[in-house]
Order: structure tokens, then C-alpha cells, then sequence
């Protein structure tokens, strides 16, 4: 396949890997209350370091609100402005549950596979 | 020394630029988005005490540029309203924004393309064949050049003859909803790159 031309020079492997994990913790993060934006990406800093940019996570959030995984409702706050709080629907949370299943062995697997590389760097 | 009129015109500024980058999108889906990024600063603002010019330089370069932001929203806004639409015009809009991301969203734009022309051309010969049966038809040239629409060579053979007309005015628009079904379906697929934003 060619290269992707919206790929940046600067887009190395470390950040699309932590691309590819936003829409696991992001449902991770909702899977036990209401959030708003801000919400989740301070759960986020707080958890990971997957989060590059603050407003990347609003389109995101966006995307998973469209493929019916999340709803949301903006709610007036006493902060003086309203919150767009987010939840999970119930494919939301079947879909947060496979991932995490997937997650679990997936690493299993693979840490069968980098551990020799680990290994041999500590001695 | 904070300066409260300085900052404000600041926040209004990135908003303006961030409402003119989403251009591409409905207005209210703009207002949506303007709205939540700007609670987004103005809460990031609160939790830092006094709003210096700097904390708010340093809040908006934490969330990111409107040039980064607002590709993310277009890239998947418009992919997802091609998914759902059977608008050809919509559904190429899509596969465009696909194509300039990925490899695969290119080939699927040059199908797109060949598809809705080859339908016109179908339907468009369908329809002319009733007005100018001698001229246009589908013809087979002494190479096994295959063509629809008006022959300038003599050598060629009218495949179809009449039948031209069923076959164009059913087929072309069949190929033409074929290919939006087809489109769409593979939109599905997409995975929409997002720009880099660190």
C-alpha cells in the first residue's frame, strides 16, 4: 500500500499507538459516571499519557456520540457556563467491555513476546 | 497584571478562527462544538486564579490550534454524513475526504468516479438512442474497442441496437445506485487518520 499522504514526517510509531488506545479510555473512563470534557481529560492526564493534545478529545468524543456509543446532554453548571456531560449507552458499554477483554489478552500476548527484549536490556 | 479585556478578546479570537476553520460543517453542529470549547477555557481559566495573558496562551496551546482541532471534526464529520447519504455529490464528498488520507480511500474515489461515469454514460446513450437511433449505440470497433455514445468509425457494429434504451435507461441509473450503495458501504471501513496534534 503507499504511503498515507496525511501522515506528518513528525507522526512517529509512539503516536499512533497512543491514538489507537483514546477510544479505550475514553469508554474506560466513562464506565462509571457522568463526565464532561474537561472531566475525562483530567481522568486522563491523571491515568496516561496518552492524551497529546486537550482538544483532540472532543472530536473523539464527537465520533463515538455518532456511532451510538455515547450520548450526551448539556447541563448547566454553577461554574457560570454549561457542561456537555457524556454517558455510556448499552452498546457503549458492550462495546468498553470487549475492548477491555481484547486488551487483557492481547497484552498477555504480546508481553510473552517483547519479554526476552526486556530481558536481555536489563542484564 | 491581568488584563481582563486583552484576554477576552483572545478567547474570542480562537474561537473566531476555530468557527472559520469548521467551515465545511452545519452551523449548528459549529455552535455545538464553539460552545463546548469554550467552556473548555473559560473552566480551564477559573481553576487558575487571576487569568493572566500567559495561563491563557498556555490553556489554548495546551488544547491545541483551531488548524489542528478543526480537521478532526471535518474529516469525520463529513465521512459520516456520506455514510448515511445517497446523494452522490454527498458520497463522493466523502470518499474525496477519505482519498487525501489514505490509499485505499483513493482507489475507492477513482471506482467512484468510473462507476457514476459509466452510469451517465449508460442512461445519457439510453436516452439519445430514441432521439437519434443511427448515431448512438453501443459499439464494438474492430478491436474490440467497446463504446458507448456516437461512432466515428465505420468498421464498428451496433451491438445493442435498440435494446440500447431499456439497457441504458434501466441500467445506467441501476449502476449509478449501485455504486453510492457500494461507496457508502465501504465508508463504513474508513478509519479517518487524524492529524498529528502533540
Amino acid at each position: 500500500m503507499a504511503p498515507n499522504v496525511g501522515s506528518t514526517p513528525s507522526e512517529n510509531w509512539e503516536t499512533q499507538i497512543r491514538k489507537g488506545w483514546l477510544d479505550l479510555v475514553i469508554l474506560a473512563s466513562l464506565w462509571k459516571e457522568k463526565l464532561y470534557g474537561l472531566d475525562i481529560i483530567r481522568r486522563l492526564e491523571a491515568h496516561s499519557d496518552l492524551l497529546l493534545s486537550e482538544g483532540t478529545i472532543y472530536p473523539i468524543l464527537g465520533r463515538l456520540k455518532r456511532d451510538g456509543l455515547i450520548e450526551s446532554e448539556w447541563v448547566e453548571s454553577d461554574a457560570g457556563h454549561p457542561r456537555k456531560y457524556y454517558w455510556l449507552t448499552p452498546s457503549g458499554r458492550r462495546r468498553a467491555a470487549a475492548m477491555a477483554r481484547y486488551t487483557k489478552t492481547f497484552f498477555a500476548r504480546i508481553d510473552s513476546l517483547i519479554e526476552p527484549i526486556l530481558a536481555k536490556e536489563e542484564r | 497584571m491581568s488584563h481582563p479585556e486583552k484576554v477576552q478578546q483572545k478567547i474570542d479570537a480562537y474561537l473566531m478562527q476555530l468557527r472559520r476553520s469548521l467551515g465545511e460543517l452545519p452551523p449548528d453542529e459549529v455552535s455545538e462544538i464553539l460552545k463546548e470549547i469554550r467552556g473548555h477555557i473559560l473552566e480551564r481559566a477559573e481553576a487558575s486564579g487571576e487569568l493572566t495573558e500567559e495561563r491563557l496562551v498556555a490553556i489554548l496551546k495546551a488544547l491545541g490550534s483551531p488548524d489542528q482541532i478543526a480537521p478532526l471534526y471535518q474529516a469525520d464529520a463529513l465521512v459520516a454524513r456520506a455514510r448515511s447519504s445517497l446523494s452522490p455529490r454527498v458520497v463522493m464528498r466523502g470518499i474525496h475526504r477519505w482519498s487525501s488520507l489514505s490509499a485505499w480511500g483513493f482507489v475507492l474515489f477513482v471506482l467512484g468516479v468510473a462507476g457514476y461515469a459509466t452510469g451517465a454514460a449508460l442512461a445519457l446513450g439510453g436516452l439519445l438512442k430514441i432521439f437519434a437511433p443511427s448515431q448512438i449505440g453501443a459499439w464494438v470497433g474492430p478491436h474490440a474497442v467497446f463504446d458507448i455514445g456516437v461512432n466515428n468509425d465505420p468498421a464498428a457494429r451496433d451491438v445493442l441496437g435498440w435494446w440500447l434504451v431499456p439497457v441504458g435507461l434501466v441500467g445506467g441509473p441501476a449502476l449509478i445506485m449501485a455504486t453510492t450503495r457500494v461507496l457508502r458501504w465501504t465508508l463504513r471501513f474508513a478509519r479517518i487518520r487524524r492529524p498529528t496534534t502533540a
